[in-house]
């Protein structure tokens, strides 16, 4: 019984490190071959439609290299990933999000790197600094496909209604809360749940404050316990100030839906949103047509303008396992820089950060309304570029249990910001 | 009047279990607006083109090929369940065997496993095997009378039925099996149908295991196809059409649990249950 | 020592073993198996990317100064313990409201189960979200039989009930099982008992719950285990806030798995979810001195 339960181990010891990727990568080639590749992404039916027929597309050029589409909603998709990419099954080619590139690849080593590939993948069409964002202990793990910034949205016929101009300083959006206050309605709207917008304006507010950044590209804490303690002071004056609401009235009101769902938005109670330029559609779909226009980002009375954030909304990235990495860098060429294929993409993944395909969705005028709006303010301002640690779930719970602790006046803000130090460093140190 | 009451009773029950449902159809003719901002089931105006648009949900397959692969898993699925259920239950109800605390305490320990701890390891399993991507990860364990619970409710009934009615058919010169599919299984017919009920539900609405082991979307069953078109990090989608697919979606679930109701209170009853 | 199988005549002490079979074959794949995984990765530090380290008990010890562990593994006795009893009470009512032979009937029973189709469909989240918010039709009826609006999902103390009542609301599968066992008690019983004059209130106690005891005892196992894992609901509606006041260990143990990327503490957690199931029903069993009669 004991010979038997002892092999049985054995055997699973076996079955399971086997599960482990294995460490050989195959070198490019130079040249490329007849083979299938699978290629993963998430999104929705726009982005899917159009995907097919880009491959299509690509299947008339390229008969010998079969593309095999993995495609699914966001829900769920990470956790696939993790599953494949944690025992060496993922697909050729994935679409990947920015933290990933902490949590699949800490070292640089879980993705292939992509400076190997420069035969076939041509990166002159991205400027220098959005190419960093792939780049993972001088690897180049990924290339953005798009980037994007979070800005503010306003609710016109609110702000026409109360004859108030939309804020430009930050001053001027505390300001706000009286005039809105009176009306018993809300100037804007900040959450605690998946979007973490709360403490993402909080953050901006101290950066451009301090010129501190919050964390940088390596994962080192740049605030101080007093800074983190700005930020949850900013943050408490704006719900005394009736510019939001507090984490318990918001709830009651809105349960845990997000804020496009929300009646209390619908119907203009709430007229402000801090949202991504490349997902803010689903707040203009619940309103009126035209409504909802995008505000400035936010100036100190000096005209500082500093602090804000870009980051890439997504990347794509090849298999550290791949067996086909020339044909997958071909591929992603394709997908990125050809011109035929911009126009089937589109803006299906956000404004497209290679020049090659901008410049064509420029000429044919497929890059228009808030998303326009929203990258060309950024474009014009001095951002500071968002650090993937910072995007970690798990720093988010950090952040977002701190909020709520002060929104919930369980503690006062010093307290909470140096528990909150606390835990990011802890946090931070324990991924090196 | 007494009647009258009943009838008052279960009819104001019946409108709380029912209102959503009545919402979700409702719903597939709404604006996401309208959907967002009124609890109120009745839509603006009926068109009913969304569930054109939703049984060709722009993933690039129909609903019908989905509910096809969904049917491709779920009816293997049940027959294995009942089949390995019923014989492993029937076993430890009514036979007395070496190691049977063990197993017993196994079988039991099994269901106390949270399932997304389990889910890894049969991924490395299955993918050793090279059956990712198919259905034999999602199929296959049922087979092997892994639901605890199924095999645990069954002996339950088992253990109901009086033990003379065994030694009777033993008597009359049926074996173990025959006593089994003539004697015993004609009297706890309503749970055996339960247990595929529930299996094909709760297989319905599997979201998790499909999500982890089918790769390909052209093999997507019906619980994944209705997330194929969520995107809620992007620029959001006509919440509509996602709700007529999922209406579409409920038919088969309500229609085999309807068929299968009048089952559960029918059948042959024996007098003096332990 | 030889021990003595008690089997009928000509049936061997192999015969039980062959039937389960299935089960023996199927218990070294898809529970020995990933059992022995899960209790391997607890001792390491498996993050799901590097080779895992052995670290012995640590994840173990860890779980000791983990406040959000200590709370979750609160929240969901507390949550077990509140919905287990209400879980029975409701779906044993309808059961037997549902078992009524009136005409109709039918379509009552399926509509009665839909709740339990339904599942973690949209519709349910956008319903919960209507009827328990500030204005929600919950509080809207309260004020209306005199009762001051409830802050159900802002006030840490209330939200768990949210939770609790949609999980009642979909009492289906419980309510199935009940009816299957009704059916067998035979309609003599209540008549004998209507001629010794009891009324209906009092041949529900003194025959239907003590013919139904080992269904509903099952009912109770399977309702425990299932609330002690419960995950979805608090998932879907609540996200385990306010103030992880509904943050249930089920879902400590999937943020652990997916989100933060610590599989290792993940399984350990699982373990401890493992043992702390396998107690409590060791003790139901026991104390209904049901162990003596399973092994039979």
């Amino acid at each position: 019984m004991r010979k038997i339960l002892i092999s049985a181990l054995c055997i699973i010891a076996v079955l399971y490190s086997c599960g482990k990727k294995d460490s050989s990568v195959t070198l490019p080639d130079g040249s490329l071959d007849k083979c299938t590749l699978r290629f993963s992404w998430w999104g929705g039916d726009d982005r899917h439609e159009a995907t097919l027929k880009a491959i299509e597309l690509w299947n008339s050029i390229h008969p010998d290299i079969e593309i095999k589409p993995e495609y699914g909603g966001w829900d769920g998709w990470s956790e696939k990933i993790n599953t494949q990419i944690s025992s060496g099954t993922e697909a050729d080619i994935m679409q990947i999000n920015y933290d990933w590139l902490v949590t699949l690849s800490p070292d640089g080593t879980g993705f292939y790197d992509l400076n190997k590939l420069d035969d076939f993948l041509d990166l002159s069409g991205f400027r220098d600094d959005v190419l960093s964002f792939g780049n993972v202990n001088g690897h180049l793990n990924a290339v953005a496909v798009s980037v994007s910034g979070r800005g503010l949205f306003y609710n016109s016929k609110v702000f026409e209604r109360l004859g108030v101009e939309y804020p430009s300083t930050w001053d001027e959006l505390v300001g706000l809360g009286k005039t809105f206050g009176e009306h018993g309605l809300y100037p804007l709207d900040l959450d605690i749940q998946s979007g973490g917008t709360a403490w993402y304006l909080a953050v901006v507010y101290v950066q451009q404050k301090t010129g501190n950044n919050f964390i940088d590209m390596n994962g080192n804490l740049g605030f101080s316990v007093e800074n983190l303690q700005t930020a949850l002071d900013f943050y408490k004056l704006l719900e005394d100030n009736h510019v939001i609401r507090n984490v318990r009235t918001r709830t009651d009101s809105d349960g845990n839906a997000a804020l496009y769902q929300s009646p209390e938005f619908i119907n203009g109670n709430i007229a402000g949103v801090l949202e991504w330029g490349s997902a803010v559609g689903k707040y203009e779909s619940v309103l009126e047509e035209g409504v909802l226009e995008a505000g400035d980002f936010l100036k100190d009375d000096s005209g500082n303008s500093g602090g804000w954030f870009v980051k890439p909304s997504l990347l794509y990235a090849i298999s550290a396992n791949t067996k086909y990495p020339d044909e997958s860098a071909e591929f992603i060429d394709f997908l990125l820089n050809n011109e035929e294929c911009a126009d089937i993409l589109g803006t299906s993944r956000g404004i497209p950060a290679s020049s090659y395909a901008e410049k064509r969705l420029e000429s044919t005028g497929k890059i228009a309304g808030l998303v326009q709006e929203n990258y060309e303010m950024l474009e014009s301002m001095d951002t500071v570029t968002i650090s993937p640690y910072m995007e970690l779930a798990r720093m988010k719970e950090f952040y977002n249990d701190a909020i709520e602790k002060v929104s919930y006046k369980l503690a006062d803000t010093h307290e909470v910001a140096q528990e909150l130090y606390n835990n990011i460093n802890d946090y931070l140190e324990s991924l090196k | 009047m007494k009647k009258f009451f009943v009838y008052l009773v279960l009819t104001v029950i019946a409108l709380i279990m029912l209102y959503p449902l009545l919402w979700l159809v409702g719903a597939s003719f709404k604006s996401n607006r309208e959907i967002y901002s009124s609890i109120w089931f009745m839509p603006e105006k009926f068109d009913f083109e969304v569930y054109a648009k939703a049984w060709k949900t722009n993933t690039g397959y129909t609903m019908g090929h989905y509910f096809l692969n969904t049917f491709a898993v779920i009816v293997p699925k049940t027959v294995f369940a009942v089949v390995s259920s019923v014989l492993t239950a029937y076993g430890f109800a009514r036979f007395d065997f070496p190691l049977k605390k063990f197993f017993f305490s196994m079988l039991m320990g099994g269901m106390f496993m949270p399932s997304i701890v389990t889910i890894m390891p049969m991924y490395i399993m299955w993918g050793k095997l090279g059956f990712l991507d198919s259905y034999v990860p999602l199929t296959l364990p049922s087979l092997f009378a892994c639901e605890g619970m199924f095999v645990f409710m069954l002996i339950q009934f088992f253990r109901r039925l009086p033990k003379e009615l065994d030694e009777a058919a033993r008597i009359d010169g049926c074996g173990t099996f025959r006593t089994l599919f003539y004697v015993l299984i004609p009297c706890i017919k309503p749970a055996v149908i339960s247990v595929a009920v529930f299996n094909f539900l709760w297989t319905m609405n599997d979201f998790l295991n499909p999500l982890i082991f089918i790769n390909s979307t052209e093999k997507y069953t019906l619980s994944l196809a209705l997330r194929t078109s969520v995107d809620s990090t992007g620029q959001g989608y006509e919440e509509c059409k996602v709700i007529a697919m999922s209406v579409i979606g409920l038919i088969p679930s309500i229609a085999v649990f309807a068929a299968a109701q009048k089952k559960f209170i029918s059948g042959i009853t024996v007098g003096g249950i332990s | 020592m030889k021990k003595n199988y008690h089997n009928s005549v000509g049936v061997g002490k192999y015969t039980g073993l062959v039937l389960i079979s299935p089960f023996i074959a199927g218990f070294f794949i898809f529970i020995l198996y990933p059992f022995v995984c899960s209790f391997v990765t607890g001792m390491t530090n498996y993050d799901n990317i590097h080779q895992p380290e052995f670290v012995g008990f640590e994840n173990y010890i860890n779980m000791f100064s983990d406040s959000d562990f200590i709370n979750a593994v609160g929240v969901t006795l507390k949550y077990t313990l509140l919905f287990v009893p209400l879980k029975i009470i409701v779906s044993l009512f309808t059961a037997l409201l549902l078992s009524l032979e009136i005409k109709g009937i039918g379509i009552f029973r399926t509509v009665f189960y839909i709740p339990s189709v339904l599942g973690a469909n949209l519709a349910v989240v956008i319903m919960w979200q209507y009827l328990f918010t500030r204005n929600g039709l919950v509080n809207q009826f309260l004020e209306i039989i005199g009762i001051s609006p409830v802050s159900w999902y802002g006030n840490p103390d209330c939200s768990i009930f949210i939770i609790i009542l949609l999980r009642l609301w979909e009492f289906g599968s419980a309510m199935v099982i009940f009816l299957t066992a009704l059916r067998d008690i035979p309609k003599e019983y209540y008549d004998a008992a209507k001629v010794d004059g009891c009324g209906k209130v009092k041949s529900f106690f003194l025959i239907t719950l003590p013919l139904l005891k080992n269904v509903i005892f099952m009912n109770i196992v399977l309702q425990t285990i299932s609330a002690l894992q419960e995950f979805n609901a608090p998932y879907m509606i609540t996200h385990g806030e306010p103030l992880n006041n509904t943050y249930t260990v089920g879902m400590l143990i999937y943020d652990e798995m997916f989100k933060y990327y610590n599989a290792g503490y993940a399984n350990a957690v699982s373990w401890v979810l493992f043992m702390l199931t396998a107690i409590v029903v060791f003790i139901m069993f026991r104390i209904t001195g049901r162990l003596k009669e399973e092994m039979q």
